[in-house]
């Protein structure tokens, strides 16, 4: 195995407070690993100056070896990142396949003069984009599928939001893929299904998984790993087990919660 | 009851506001002078019966309560529209009171239009007494078929509406189509008299039945194609249709200038470059999202590049002398150099402010305009630019012998860069690079988080949009011959930008139509050029209340509303399902 992220010594502030602070993490190739910590412990954050969204105010973010720290989102897409949102974000007038075929975008290559002419090689490059982003909405089985890809995106029901999202990050073809809350505002069944989900991206398709999660029954299904963050720093991690009888994340969670 | 006439007197109100507006501006007395069918129906007396019509109309528009939508049942539309209808004429009569107190001679010095004329039109030539009744119980009866109308069944409704208006369209084209009728040979006596030069009753009515015939035919099959299952939108049979469409709308353009002499030539020509303004505008704008408010910059950039590429000349005191810096090039090798120009100079200008959005983006591009027109005619730049003078003597565009001045060949020119760039709208938004525009439009930052490099499509998007701007400008020096700062103002950008909104942001198709409606029609409705800016406020207005997404909305938007209805009627039918059997459910309860 060999790392495929590591984040040292980042920090993070917006005005006066340090959303993180010297967070220290990585992540190994082929790992799901799940982020947890209480609300505005940075999780979020994390992924934000992960994917390029927000510049660290100091330390480095490597992937693959290679410091992505002053990269633009796309760039940083390009090399294999992708990611969903907490608050989804979709192109909400885009068809649910045109959605996903925006994920291919960082994969392709015919420019203005492609699109005029429509040569053969702009067809095929066309087809492909099509073919990918057919394949990546049926990871989720008949959720996405048939009359439904021709439909705008904003007809969805929530959960099928998400899953969009996910099959949009997925069309990138990432190595690693980073997801906020896959779960969140989802029913009981939907989130289980979405734990299978998480075990199939890694199994099926290879790749390398951070999710963060409230939802524990999510958390210990799919983890190799935990990593629980407080205040921007990591306060634990190892197994699911570990974290979860950890004194400091046990005082982490009660604590804001009888502070609350 | 009294809370429910409300509506009524509101619009009443406004509606008055309007008739005396028109009336002082000139409009009524103006209008007076053409006549559109028989000898009775004149422009005037229809201007005049509009404001009550449209103030019922609008009193009895349907409306939310308690988040359902109340349509006022007809009882309560009648009384709703007499009462807006009525107020209007009573506003009118007011006005008129007013003159009649105070004296035609004595307000005139304000108010040029009011003349004896705009009396005699308004008391419709029986003194004031009379006048002002007429004004009210006709305002009144008016008001209440206004009511009648919006109460009557939508299906029913629109095919008589598109009656209507191709009945006024061709009355009011009355210098236009009879003599296109002679120089297809048709007969046509029984549709325009010669002696009104309107339409005859006979050829109204018919021209009414025929439309409305056709208007019921067409609504009605859209509607059940909208509603069939999805199925329908199998890409081959659209693209088989709109190939149709497109090669039947090209050779009508083709036949235009034989057919319509050389008057409808000459307007469709300008009406022809400022397409092509607009499609530029529409890529920046509709396509990409950025508003641009300055898009003259390009037109100007286009016509003075065209200029000095081709040999034209200054205006100086000492007669007409050659630029510091021009070339004598062959025209059409010229454009492919502008076109490059003006694509430069879009990308060059959206570099800096690839960060700012929105309204601020907005106020950059204004300045950019300004700039243009400052640099243009600022001393400085006067031994190329030629300052306020100008540049004369641009090419007249030769080709195998031909030159293109004169308005049907100049029309042909236009034509031939117009499909063009027609072509190349609809083949970007249906490619990758109309994806990542449109993604970008949709939420830039998501749109780079997935990959896109937004700050490449912006500029790419001003790049594109300002070559095809800059060809525009160019055809525009080639049809005039001069090139002049003064003929590249704000406003011009803001016509530009008229016609993009009212015809729909992002559809090629409905920035064709905003174009015909915005620049061709006043040109052909004769008479109208003195009161254009007020007539593209009033339209303007209406389509951002009416219909905010265009006349021909974008594909995905109109998508947008079909999806919403079939989803609704699909919902409501699971809905119902499920209501019946928890009644049969409660009654098979109920029954022991
Ligand atoms: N753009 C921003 N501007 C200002 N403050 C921010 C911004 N983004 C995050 N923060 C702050 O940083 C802290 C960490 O936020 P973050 O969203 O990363 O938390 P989180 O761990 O994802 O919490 P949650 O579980 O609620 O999603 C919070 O206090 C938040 O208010
Ligand atoms: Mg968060």
């Amino acid at each position: 195995m060999s790392r495929l992220l590591e984040v040292s010594g980042v920090v993070k502030r917006f005005g006066g407070l340090a959303a993180l602070d010297g967070l220290e993490l990585h992540v190994e190739e082929g790992e799901i690993v799940s982020v947890i910590g209480p609300n505005g412990a940075g999780k979020s954050t994390l992924f934000n100056v992960v994917t390029g969204l927000y510049p660290p105010d100091e330390g480095d973010v490597r992937f693959d070896g290679r410091s992505i720290v002053g990269l633009r989102p796309h760039q940083i897409t390009k090399l294999g990142i992708a990611r969903t949102f907490q608050t989804v974000h979709l192109f909400a007038n885009m068809t649910v396949l045109e959605n996903a075929m925006v994920g291919q975008h960082c994969r392709t290559r015919s420019g203005v003069f492609g699109a005029i002419v429509r040569p053969p090689s702009t067809r095929r490059e066309e087809e492909r984009i099509r073919e990918v982003a057919r394949r990546s909405l049926a990871f989720f089985g008949p959720r996405l599928a048939g009359y439904r890809q021709e439909q705008p995106a904003f007809v969805l029901s929530y959960a099928n939001r998400r899953r969009l999202e996910i099959a949009r990050a997925l069309a990138t073809e990432p190595r690693l893929i980073l997801l906020d809350e896959p779960t969140a505002g989802m029913n009981p069944r939907e989130t289980l299904e979405m734990r299978d989900h998480i075990v199939r991206m890694r199994d099926e398709l290879g790749l390398t998984v951070v999710v963060i999660e409230h939802d524990m029954r999510v958390v210990k299904g799919v983890s190799d790993r935990v990593i629980a963050c407080d205040y921007g720093r990591v306060i634990a991690q190892g197994t699911y087990e570990a974290v979860a009888h950890d004194p400091q994340v046990i005082e982490a969670y009660l604590g804001r919660r009888a502070v609350g | 009851m009294r809370g429910a006439l409300r509506p009524g007197a509101r619009a009443g109100l406004v509606g008055g506001a309007v008739l005396v507006y028109l009336a002082l501006v000139g409009m009524l007395v103006k209008f007076e002078e053409l006549r559109l069918v028989g000898s009775q129906v004149t422009r005037g007396r229809l201007l005049l019966v509009l404001p009550p019509f449209a103030a019922s109309f609008f009193a009895v528009r349907p409306r939310v309560i308690g988040g359902r939508v109340e349509q006022p049942g007809p009882g309560v539309a009648l009384a709703l529209g007499a009462v807006a209808g009525a107020l209007v004429g009573a506003v009118g009569s007011v006005g008129l009171a007013l003159v009649e107190a105070i004296g035609v001679e004595r307000i005139r010095p304000v108010f040029v239009a009011v003349s004896p004329a705009l009396v005699e039109t308004l008391t419709f030539g029986r003194g004031a007494a009379a006048g002002a009744a007429i004004l009210v119980v006709g305002g009144a009866a008016l008001g209440a078929a206004g009511g009648i109308w919006r109460a009557i069944r939508h299906g029913l409704r629109r095919p008589v509406e598109v009656g209507l208006l191709t009945v006024v369209t061709l009355a009011m084209l009355q210098r236009i189509v009879p003599f296109m009728l002679d120089e297809l040979r048709l007969e046509r006596d029984w549709l325009y008299s010669r002696a009104t030069r309107g339409l005859t009753w006979t050829g109204a009515v018919v021209v009414l039945v025929v439309a409305t015939a056709a208007a019921a035919y067409v609504l009605d099959r859209r509607e059940r194609r909208a509603l069939a299952p999805a199925a329908e939108g199998r890409p081959e049979v659209r693209g088989w249709r709109r190939t149709a469409l497109v090669t039947i709308a090209v050779v009508l353009a083709a036949a235009l200038p034989q057919l319509a002499g050389s008057i409808v030539s000459e307007i469709m020509g300008t009406v022809g470059v400022f397409l092509l303004l607009a499609l530029g505008l529409n890529i920046v704008t509709g396509y990409a999202g950025m508003l641009h408010l300055g898009f003259s910059a390009f037109f100007l950039i286009g016509a003075y590049a065209v200029a000095l590429l081709t040999g034209a000349n200054l205006v100086t005191a000492f007669g007409l002398v050659a630029p510091r810096f021009s070339a004598d090039l062959n025209f059409y090798l010229a454009l492919v150099l502008v076109v490059a120009i003006g694509a430069a100079v879009g990308a060059l200008v959206a570099a800096p402010v690839l960060r700012l959005r929105g309204d601020y983006l907005a106020i950059v591009t204004l300045a950019f305009a300004q700039i243009a027109v400052i640099l243009a005619t600022s001393s400085w730049l006067q031994p190329i630019t030629g300052g306020p003078q100008g540049l004369r003597d641009v090419t007249k565009a030769p080709l195998l012998g031909l030159e293109f001045r004169s308005a049907e060949r100049f029309y042909y020119l236009v034509l031939a860069f117009c499909v063009l760039a027609v072509f190349v709208s609809w083949r970007l938004a249906w490619s990758r690079v109309g994806r990542a525009w449109n993604a970008m439009r949709e939420d830039e930052q998501v749109a780079d988080a997935m990959g896109v490099p937004t700050g490449r499509y912006k500029m790419l998007g001003f790049a594109i949009g300002g070559a095809i701007g800059a060809l525009g400008g160019a055809l525009f020096a080639v049809k005039v011959g001069t090139v002049q700062p003064g003929s590249f103002e704000i406003i011009q950008s803001i016509t530009v930008l008229a016609v993009v909104i009212l015809g729909g942001l992002g559809s090629v198709p409905g920035v064709v139509l905003g174009a015909l409606v915005l620049l061709a029609l006043p040109g052909l409705l004769s008479q109208l050029e003195e009161f254009r800016f007020l007539i593209y406020g009033a339209v303007l207005v209406a389509i951002m209340i009416l219909r905010p997404q265009g006349l021909i909305p974008n594909v995905r938007r109109m998508r947008e509303l079909r999806e919403e209805e079939r989803t609704q009627d699909a919902w409501q039918q699971i809905f119902a399902a499920r209501q019946e059997r928890e009644a049969a459910e409660e009654a098979a309860e109920a029954a022991p």
